[in-house]
């Protein structure tokens, strides 16, 4: 590895103006779990790391009304563990439960898969599908934006220098409103997404009311495909009609081939799991009667 | 902020305070700094979890953790686990579990398990599964892991014994005292506790690191080289090149030595190594490995035998006319009379299979450290190899000096598997540079340089035809396998004739031609690997039989039947069968996984199938020609004749052996296991011994110790028959007494009798060599590749469950049958068959080396070549059936290698069940199952899927 400075503010004003000042040159530093493994790659260059575990305001989980904040530094396994989460959104604790091996969700947080912004990360899919928004932290102020409008590309976000991601937001959970993420990998233990699904319905009655897909791994950015509401509201739940937004999804997934999958498998299993994650969404949907 | 940081950890109860850089991460504080080598370093990218620890508690991966960033944290380590000397009893649990084999995860597990209990006391299996889900065990422990976590509160308190666990690990067969029993390994204490000491854990005062540049393309010629730079870089002490290393060509096989030691003129894979340097530290080394200015000439490369062959080709060994045209190694056998027996088979079926490219993966990664000791210009060499003999005539030969002023130490050896059956560049690189700079230099690979260095399996390019009569009995097999060799030959002469020697060991088969062809490429060298060249064709012949079976109308399970061994046969190509059990697994097997009832008739997307293996109990040649005994033991009685040492350099590398040789030793002897000291193997200590290869420690080792055991036996009975006045041939000797046969009562205290041995006439010594028949073989070319002692035998059905929409294959359940003689170690035995279950599932299904199309590795890391987690293992249900071997010591064969044979076909053939889908090239992933499925859904039929595989030049060549 290159020769490190290593920053630890004591402030999130602080972690902002460092991260300012070593534009081009800094990261913030989180668990380090895709950080660490990047610069052995030599994909990760930046000499000045900015940690950001003496921040409290970064750490914890706790309801706002009718907002669930997680703090960015939430540990993947605190995510997996919370039972506030599993209740709010269950999809992301379902998503947090897979990522990794134990050892990482240790260590790792939901900020850093956030902000590495891997093509293939567990987290994002799932926290859009539930109508995440972002807090951003920087100098200049702050922002607040859709969970889905935080990604530009793989391994690039909207964050500018200096600016910190503080928190998800998570809204609360409304009656007859179920989520469920679906991963294909190739070994059941410790492995990465070939494609995940993350999926969200919301049921007036026997008829759909809404509902958001979400795919990873099968583009640079997590996919949400907003052709599938257009589909499925106002229509009764049926295989058929999942069946159908399963190929719908596949067609506007524009997935890779890599050593786990060659663009053409990418696109079947979407067209499998998605049938698969809205099933599993409405039948929770319809056991959810309080909000 | 910049510069080193001060930080503070509790390690171990105990507080630390630490200046370090800001990328030191967590492992190297504790290794380098502190010396707690118990965490392991085995992939440095957290895909593994052998460097577990606990910060405040979690598990976390500390090569992925910097130090600084725990700063003030609680750490708890391996070294950690245990209080005043009384091991946890999560450590017990797995002693007496046998969750543990080579050691080398086992640290990282019990931390992983550490942390669970401590949040959960009462875990359900899953909770198991899901906790050490991150810790990969190469070994395949798993299913004893799993046991040994939710057990582990039973161990609270309880004294810690060598005694088997529970009833049923005991040998129902026969009455010996040690043998048959499943005591705890030897070397299990040392191994929960961190205090094995692996290669890279020895600490040596002023130890230098050693790195070695590999090449960045995968043909060239090295047009020069510029290493001032590196010299210059303060703290490197030295840098070689292929000039300051000796001209001579090494090679495993004597047949084909084709490797140097560095490249003198031409580099022929990506990763041939060109230059080392050793330095003060690995930042050092590394750095200096980037100053070195190499100007290549690139050369146009070949990365698979059909470009190898083609006409024109680029010639990967221009320095030696033998291997014009790239062919490594030809093979042309004929047995009876193939055409004539294919023309009266009723029915003939051929299929093309094509393997894969898997690597040992063996946890601990390739180590070695030299220490020079420049006055006696004598050489100690501290190396993880599975064969230390082989290390000690390669440094003899490359090195030029005599076998005694090289001293060869293998320390715990974190599996091999075959990957560590060679000398490597480390060994011959660390020797130099310690001889160079006059102090120690330690060389250890990085994930990604063990897999370039590879020696893993051979691809194999394989067209399969049988022919059979009505009822099945086969009367004619045709075999032509195309191997991808690489750049270099490795173990590969002996990997092409594996590759056609044992199909006839299994199924009678009166008529057989073998066509084997190993073919150079520019890619890194394969190798032997557990199963040695015959996984692949055995995977062929076991889909072939099973799509013949369908075709003619029997069951799979009755044509096997048809066509078993039997014993005290001579196969059609000289290969002697004693001892032969195989219809007795199939038929077990069969009646034990009801699959009458399951065969044919489970519903979409389940499916059972079998398979067959067996393999040699040892190489009946050593690799090069010698009169020497295969393996020599020595056994002293300590003079207070409570304790004995054995002293032989066979090598422990997991599979158990260091206990196996310790209960026969013990058997034989007459005493207790517990007194018998298993002495390290040290050249210095131990006569030779050729190693762990072929599968012949139990049986060949085995034989080596109970003679050295029965001539100290016999000394002790003729000092009783004195004291006793009594006949020797009276006496016999059990758990420490010896005593008359007819009346136990009357006899004396064994360490009484070697007291007295002792006193009349020094040190009571035995010793005991082993060597096979010299007779083995039929005397045709490559005749010895076969030849065996004795072979095992077993069946294998998997139950699997196929998702018809994604391909993913889930194998639920398999069933072992073995038989591997007297099982001298349950514990081991069950360990291995176990062990050797996962790895085939993994090959089966999952494993893979990919190369990209300039000839570089894809996925040489454990991030993307994936192996089974705990999580893939299915429920395993092993059995060893009722045998007795006559050669082997107490009617003990192989186990370690032959289970692994069966796997591959049998989870093919279960996948065929399940989906009517037939993979014919490995590994058998979803995607090609969908693809299958896709067909079926066109076509109706039954589609056998394989892709192109070896073209039209490979054809000419072996027709």
């Amino acid at each position: 590895m290159i020769e490190l400075r290593y920053h630890r503010p004591g402030s999130l004003e602080q972690a902002c103006e460092l991260g300012r000042r070593f534009a081009g040159s800094g990261a913030f530093l989180a668990g380090g779990t895709e950080l660490v493994p990047d610069y052995l790659r030599g994909r990760e260059t930046a000499t000045d790391l900015i940690a950001l575990d003496a921040l409290p305001e970064l750490h914890g989980i706790r309801i706002d009304g009718s907002v669930l904040r997680i703090g960015a530094l939430t540990t993947v396994a605190e995510v997996a563990a919370s039972p506030v989460i599993a209740d709010w959104l269950l999809a992301l604790a379902e998503a947090a439960r897979l990522l990794g091996s134990p050892q990482v969700r240790s260590r790792a947080t939901i900020g850093g898969n956030f902000c590495r912004a891997v093509a293939c990360a567990d987290l994002p899919p799932a926290a859009i599908a539930g109508g995440a928004r972002l807090r951003l932290v920087s100098s200049r102020g702050e922002r607040e934006l859709e969970a889905s409008a935080f990604f530009t590309g793989s391994r690039r976000t909207v964050l500018e220098p200096g600016e910190v991601l503080a928190e998800l937001l998570v809204p609360a959970p409304v009656r007859h409103s179920g989520t469920s993420f679906q991963r294909f990998a190739l070994r059941r233990g410790m492995a990465l997404a070939v494609v995940s699904v993350a999926a969200r319905t919301v049921l007036d009655g026997s008829r759909i009311a809404g509902a958001t897909v979400v795919l990873g791994a099968t583009a640079p950015v997590p996919l949400v495909v907003a052709e599938v509401d257009g589909l499925l509201r106002g229509q009764r739940a049926s295989a058929d009609l999942f069946t159908r937004a399963g190929l719908v999804c596949a067609e506007v997934a524009q997935p890779i081939s890599d050593i786990r999958g060659t663009a053409e498998f990418r696109r079947l299993l979407v067209g499998k799991l998605v049938p698969r994650a809205l099933a599993q969404a409405t039948a929770r949907a319809e056991g959810r009667v309080v909000s | 902020m910049s510069g080193e940081i001060l930080v503070r950890l509790v390690v171990n109860g105990e507080p630390r305070a630490l200046a370090v850089k800001p990328a030191t991460t967590l492992l190297t504080v504790l290794r380098d700094h502190l010396d707690l080598t118990g965490t392991k370093h085995a992939c440095g990218t957290g895909d593994c979890g052998a460097c577990t620890v606990q910060v405040n508690g979690d598990p976390v991966a500390s090569c992925l953790t910097l130090a600084a960033a725990v700063d003030g944290a609680q750490v708890t380590t391996i070294e950690g686990l245990a209080t005043r000397g009384e091991l946890h009893p999560l450590q017990k649990a797995f002693v007496k579990h046998g969750a543990l084999q080579c050691g080398f995860c086992t640290p990282g597990a019990l931390m992983s398990a550490k942390a669970l209990i401590d949040r959960n006391p009462c875990p359900s299996a899953d909770d198991v599964r899901t906790a050490l889900s991150g810790n990969l065990c190469r070994c395949a422990t798993y299913p004893r892991m799993v046991r040994a976590v939710q057990s582990w509160s039973e161990f609270d308190g309880v004294p810690l014994d060598t005694k088997p666990h529970t009833e049923s690990e005991r040998d129902q067969q026969r009455d010996h005292a040690v043998v048959g029993h499943a005591v705890t390994r030897s070397d299990a204490p040392d191994k929960v506790t961190g205090r094995a000491k692996y290669t890279a854990d020895l600490r040596l005062p002023g130890t230098l690191v050693g790195k070695i540049l590999g090449s960045p393309i995968a043909h060239g010629i090295i047009k020069r080289i510029d290493v001032s730079r590196a010299r210059a870089l303060p703290g490197v002490l030295a840098v070689i090149t292929g000039a300051d290393v000796p001209d001579t060509w090494y090679g495993v096989s004597p047949a084909r030595e084709d490797e140097q030691i560095l490249a003198k003129d031409r580099v022929r894979y990506v990763g041939d190594e060109i230059a080392a340097v050793a330095a003060v530290d690995e930042e050092t080394a590394k750095q200096a490995l980037s100053l070195i200015d190499v100007d290549l000439e690139e050369l146009p490369a070949v990365f698979d035998p059909d470009a190898a062959l083609a006409p024109g080709a680029p010639v990967i060994h221009p320095e030696n006319p033998r291997y014009a045209g790239n062919i490594n190694t030809r093979v042309d056998w004929h047995f009876g009379d193939v055409d004539a027996a294919f023309a009266e088979a009723d029915y003939v079926r051929e299929q093309r299979f094509v393997g894969n490219r898997t690597y040992q993966s063996p946890l601990e990664p390739h180590a070695a450290l030299a220490q020079w000791e420049g006055h006696a210009d004598r050489l100690t060499i501290w190396s993880s190899t599975q064969t230390p003999h082989y290390l000690h005539r390669s440094l003899s030969r490359t090195l030029g000096l005599s076998m005694g002023s090289i001293r060869v130490i293998r320390p715990a050896v974190g599996g091999g598997f075959g990957a560590k059956a060679e000398a490597t560049p480390l060994d011959f690189c660390a020797a130099i540079l310690s001889r160079m700079t006059g102090r120690p230099v330690l060389m250890e690979y990085s994930r990604e340089e063990m897999v370039r260095h590879f020696r893993g399996r051979h691809k194999q390019y394989i067209d399969l035809r049988i022919g059979v009569k009505r009822d099945g009995t086969i009367t004619a097999v045709d075999q032509r396998v195309v191997l991808d060799g690489g750049a270099y030959t490795s173990f590969g002469v002996i990997t092409a004739y594996y590759a056609g020697s044992m199909l006839p060991t299994l199924y009678k088969m009166p008529n057989y031609r073998y066509h084997g062809l190993r073919v150079y490429t520019n890619l890194p060298a394969s190798g032997a690997f557990r199963g040695h060249g015959v996984p692949q064709p055995r995977f062929a012949f076991e889909s072939l039989l099973d799509m013949i079976a369908e075709d003619i109308g029997i069951d799979p399970v009755e044509i096997r039947l048809r066509n078993a061994m039997e014993p005290n046969t001579t196969t059609c190509n000289a290969l002697d069968i004693a001892s032969c059990e195989l219809t007795q697994t199939i038929v077990r097997a069969r009646e034990a996984t009801g699959w009458r009832e399951k065969k044919g008739r489970l519903p979409p997307g389940k499916g059972i199938g079998i398979g067959c293996g067996g393999f040699v109990s040892g190489a009946g040649h050593p690799i090069y020609r010698s009169d020497f005994p295969h393996s020599n033991a020595v056994i002293r009685v300590h003079e207070d004749g409570t304790g004995v040492s054995l002293h032989i350099a066979a090598a422990e590398i997991g599979q158990g052996s260091d206990t196996v040789l310790t209960q026969i030793a013990a058997e034989e002897l007459g005493v207790p296991y517990d007194w018998v000291w298993l002495a390290e193997c040290d050249t210095v200590i131990s006569a030779l011994d050729l190693g762990s290869y072929s599968s012949r420690v139990t049986l060949m080792a085995g034989n080596a110790v109970r003679r050295a055991a029965a001539l100290v036996k016999t000394k002790l009975i003729e000092v009783a028959a004195r004291e006793l006045g009594c006949d020797a041939a009276a006496l016999t000797a059990r758990g420490g007494r010896i005593f008359l046969k007819e009346s136990a009562e009357t006899g004396l205290e064994w360490a009484v009798a070697a007291r007295r041995a002792f006193a009349e006439g020094g040190p009571v010594v035995g010793t005991g060599s082993y060597q096979p028949p010299k007779n083995l073989g039929g005397g045709f070319k490559g005749s010895t590749v076969g030849t065996s002692p004795a072979y095992s035998f077993s069946t294998v059905i998997a139950e699997v469950t196929v998702d018809l929409e994604t391909g993913f294959v889930s194998v639920d359940r398999v069933t072992d049958f073995s038989d591997a003689g007297t099982v001298i170690n349950p514990l081991t035995f069950h360990g291995q068959v176990e062990g050797a279950m996962i790895m085939g599932l993994g090959e089966t299904l999952m494993e893979d080396t990919v190369i990209d199309p300039t000839g570089r590795l894809v996925n040489p890391n454990l991030h993307d070549y994936l192996i089974p987690t705990v999580c893939d293992t299915p429920d395993i249900r092993t059995v060893a059936v009722e045998s007795y071997e006559p050669a082997g010591p107490f009617g003990a064969k192989e186990i370690g290698e032959g289970a692994l044979l069966p796997v591959l076909g049998a989870i093919a053939n279960a996948i065929y069940d399940a989906c009517g889908v037939r993979v014919t090239e490995l590994p058998i992933t979803p995607d090609k199952i969908v693809q299958g499925l896709r067909a079926i859904a066109g076509s109706m039929g039954h589609p056998v899927w394989s892709s192109d595989g070896a073209g039209h030049h490979v054809e000419a060549l072996v027709r």
